[in-house]
């Protein structure tokens, strides 16, 4: 088959020292930009853009490869060690991650959270280097109503962090939902919740500035309240080899993780955002003893982070197989693309047939930069770990000026700037109310999916329908709906079983009863006036 | 205190030589401006991952060599309620020194013809420098394409076509207004986010007609034609200087929608439907992506500007390096890019009253 020489050029390709060095270098800057919360790859790709003109193929794809893999591996940093959500790919990470490192274990969580990164990029190589040969034909199985159904199994993924009481979970992921509606709808151009007369919230709101939003804020201001540092305990812990050994006790874990997170990342249209959500709620489902979870079980730390540096690889496989970007960074990897191959390499249908090694070398390097990128992470990790013995009140202003700094820069608006601390003080009512937030979030990241594909897979229907009863049955319920929908029943079924276990918002006091009440009366009529 | 004081004396003063200074240079001369040491901003109102950034980024390090001085020219992205926030930032911008430009692109055209009211901008206020064409093909899966007579579509009439739509007074319209003047049936599938998605609709079966424009076309439909899974069905022309409708450049094997129409019955090439198809063709291709300089631009930087995209395009390589990327049509500057600007950003109110009309029976739409 060709795929073996392909795969031993892409090898020759890749193993040049000057390769190598620009593989390093742009996993510095990765670094960089990755520690700092919220800013992810998108920002630094796009400052690398205007300098790939003119580079050399395979050291501009190097240094782009090394820039973007490095990310979901550094943002475990802010998660653990702040509580605030590195990317949105490492939001589920927080839930186990922080309250790891409040008892004094940073250093376990931070070096399973990296066994688990590097060897979820591994595996997602790996399963790529086969899978990318059939990968067309299985992708295009994916049509509107399999595409809706798997958003909707991202949206059961609710029950099982809905928290201490299921309804208030699955209200805050319908508030999510509905303030994922806000702007300009998808199919018909008409304005929910905002005018023209007031463009800011004709776009809609952006996902950075929600998750940093509803979870950085709340955590710097209880930190804040409790006036003392990160850590409870003086130090960080000495438990590195303790979490690489957990990691390893828990390896079939990282695996089924690993392959959750290449093959959500692989279809197009879902965005990633919620591969860590779906591989949480799979690590609680299948664990045996679950009353740890929310309170410091490194396995919480373990699933979502095999799963999001396998996302980033499984991205791939729209990306250059389809020209369709599997997420943000992954749009401005095509751009750079065309500039690097000037002509001779389109990404697209065409690219397995004339780039083979190409290909290959882009889903190796992708491999190799997720190793670089580890070392470089356990050897910083020393340093920043410090940071959580800092006393907080000295930690915060700066925190919330990267906050600002990550909301502001991708439009230069003031008016994310409010709709930050908007969101912000709407967190920190969640919060204190023990309403879900990653249910909240989970249903603003999917209400946009879930509403086209609704649209379009009802018009669709509705055509088929008319040609023939059998044929709308066959176009709905084909096998792979049939599957999801099974998964999908067991897993609201269990969760909603489960989710008293789960602690989705830690140990949140409740005073009286009065200000719950007022707060849920607020949500309520909100509700309400959108329904109207 | 005293040596505060005089410092800052001193500082303000030199602040002002130094504005002076390039102030005077700014005018010196009457040849032209000079951007030496300067940063170029070349806004576009479109985010990093469309055409509009690809062609922005195909431009920007080649302008950076031609102007003189050789500016950096970095592209800044103003996405937002479809490219009218980026224009209506540009629209509040007075020419200062020749370092800010701004890319539109048919999307930005569009809303300012059909009378948009997020539209506070007006075309008239600012000048063209280049104008670049592109085409837009359609094509169908190839059980579809044999129903067709050569040229002659009626035989396409009785059946149900399933079309991606980006939305209703967006691009698409060139293409479905076109394909109701055929007599087809085309139900559109409203609310995709991008073209590339509407080729995936195609490729999964579930869109039985689409169309890409040329590039896309290019890169993504070109290897379906050859595994035999689409067919071309028409191009959409390009404009001839004379202002007629010819064959396209890129696909000059394919026929263009004005040779389909005259071949099917019931489709006229002259008369009001025709007359808005063709105004809102032009500003949506030939003269879909323009480059301006802010309302107040001096004529030297107008001068200044032209000769260096027209540098770019006397590039040796240039046809190798745009073939690809942007496919083989004219980028127009000067007297040209004007006639494409005028014709791509006004329409007769004939035809903008039969379009706005015909988006509301057809999609409810309602552009007040």
């Amino acid at each position: 088959m060709e795929a073996l020489p392909a795969f031993g050029e892409a090898w020759a390709l890749i193993l040049q020292p000057v390769v190598l060095g620009y593989l390093v270098l742009g996993v510095l800057m990765g670094l960089c930009i990755g520690v700092f919360p919220g800013l992810g790859g998108i920002a630094g790709l796009s400052l690398l853009l205007p300098f790939m003109f003119g580079m050399d193929p395979i050291l501009g794809l190097a240094l782009m490869i090394g820039m973007v893999a490095v990310v979901p591996t550094s943002d475990t940093f802010a998660s653990v060690l702040m509580g605030i959500p590195g990317s949105s790919a490492s939001q589920a990470t927080v839930l186990d991650g922080f309250p790891m490192a409040q008892k004094g274990k940073a250093a376990r969580a931070l070096s399973a959270a990296f066994a688990s990164s590097l060897f979820g990029g591994l595996v997602g190589a790996s399963f790529l280097t086969v899978f990318i040969l059939v990968a067309r034909p299985i992708v295009l199985e994916f049509r509107t109503p399999e595409l809706l159904m798997i958003t909707i199994f991202g949206l059961s993924m609710v029950g099982i962090l809905a928290g201490r009481v299921a309804i208030k979970g699955i209200v805050a992921a319908g508030l999510g939902m509905l303030i994922g509606t806000i702007g300009e709808g998808a199919s018909s151009g008409d304005l929910r919740m905002s005018s023209y007369d007031f463009p800011y919230l004709v776009d809609g709101l952006k996902l950075v500035i929600v998750g940093l939003g509803i979870f950085a804020i709340p955590e710097i201001i209880t930190l804040l309240r409790n006036d003392r540092a990160i850590s409870q305990e003086a130090q960080i812990g000495g438990g590195w080899i303790a979490g690489i050994k957990d990691w390893f006790a828990n390896i079939w874990l990282s695996v089924r993780c690993s392959i959750i997170g290449v093959i959500v990342g692989v279809i197009p249209g879902l965005g990633g955002s919620v591969v860590d959500w779906i591989a949480y709620g799979h690590t609680v489902q299948t664990s045996k003893d679950k009353s740890n979870f929310g309170k410091g079980d490194v396995r919480g730390v373990i699933g979502p982070e095999s799963s999001n540096n396998a996302k980033e690889g499984g991205g791939l496989v729209p990306t250059l197989l389809f020209g369709i970007p599997g997420s943000g960074s992954m749009a401005i990897f095509i751009g750079a693309i065309a500039l690097l191959g000037s002509g001779q390499i389109e990404v697209g249908p065409a690219m397995l047939k004339n780039n083979l090694d190409i290909t290959y070398a882009i889903v190796w390097l992708l491999a190799l930069a997720n190793v670089v990128g580890t070392v470089l992470c356990i050897a910083a990790s020393g340093g920043i770990a410090k940071l959580t013995t800092i006393r907080f009140v000295l930690l915060a202003p700066f925190l919330f000026m990267i906050i600002s700094f990550a909301a502001f820069q991708s439009g230069q608006n003031l008016m994310d700037l409010v709709a930050l601390f908007a969101i912000g003080f709407l967190g920190i009512l969640m919060r204190r109310f023990d309403w879900s937030r990653p249910a909240f979030l989970i249903g603003f990241v999917l209400s946009n999916p879930a509403e086209t594909y609704a649209n379009q897979a009802i018009q669709i229907a509705q055509s088929r329908f008319r040609k023939g009863f059998v044929e709308g049955i066959d176009y709905i319920f084909s096998p792979i709906v049939l599957v999801l929908l099974a998964i999908t029943l067991v897993s609201v079924v269990l969760g909603l079983r489960q989710a008293k276990h789960i602690l989705a918002e830690g140990d949140s006091k409740s005073g009286s009863k009065r200000a719950p009440m007022v707060f849920l009366l607020c949500d309520h009529s909100f509700h309400w006036l959108c329904i109207i | 205190m005293s040596t505060l004081k005089t410092t800052r004396r001193m500082a303000m003063g030199l602040v002002a030589a130094a504005t002076a200074t390039f102030g005077l240079q700014a005018n010196a001369g009457g040849h032209g401006i000079d951007l030496t040491g300067k940063t170029v901003e070349w806004i576009i109102p479109f985010s990093e991952t469309g055409g509009s950034a690809k062609w922005a980024n195909f431009y920007a390090p080649l302008l950076s060599e031609a102007l003189p001085g050789q500016p950096t020219v970095v592209v800044k992205f103003m996405p937002g309620a479809g490219s009218t926030k980026g224009a209506n930032y540009f629209h509040e911008q007075e020419y200062d020194d020749g370092t800010l430009i701004f890319g539109s692109s048919g999307s930005t055209q569009f809303p300012f013809l059909l009378g948009d009211p997020r539209v506070k901008f007006d075309y008239a206020d600012w000048n063209v420098v280049l104008a670049s064409g592109t085409g837009g093909v359609a094509y169908l899966p190839p059980e579809l394409a044999a129903k067709m007579d050569g040229l002659d579509a009626s035989g396409l009439k009785d059946t149900d076509f399933i079309y991606g739509n980006q939305g209703a007074t967006r691009l698409d319209l060139v293409p479905t207004l076109a394909w109701e003047m055929l007599g087809l049936n085309v139900e559109s599938v409203m609310g995709i986010k991008g073209r590339g998605d509407g080729r995936l609709m195609f490729e999964r079966g579930e869109a039985n007609i689409d169309y890409q424009t040329s590039s896309s076309y290019l890169s993504g439909v070109t290897p379906l034609v050859e595994a035999g899974t689409a067919v071309p069905m028409m191009t959409w022309g390009a404009l001839s200087d004379a202002g007629d409708i010819v064959r396209d450049p890129t696909f000059p094997e394919i026929p263009t929608f004005k040779e389909v129409c005259e071949a099917t019955d019931g489709c006229e090439t002259s008369g009001e439907k025709w007359d808005a198809w063709k105004a809102f063709f032009i500003a949506g291709f030939p003269a879909q992506k323009m480059v301006f300089l802010p309302r107040g631009a001096t004529a030297d930087a107008m001068v200044t500007y032209t000769a260096a995209f027209e540098a770019v395009k006397a590039r040796a390589d240039f046809a190798e390096i745009s073939g690809k990327r942007l496919g083989k049509y004219p980028q127009m500057t000067g007297a040209a890019a004007e006639a494409a600007k005028a014709s791509g950003t006004n329409v007769s109110p004939d035809a903008k009253a039969f379009i706005v009309n015909w988006l509301q029976e057809k999609y409810g739409v309602s552009l007040n």
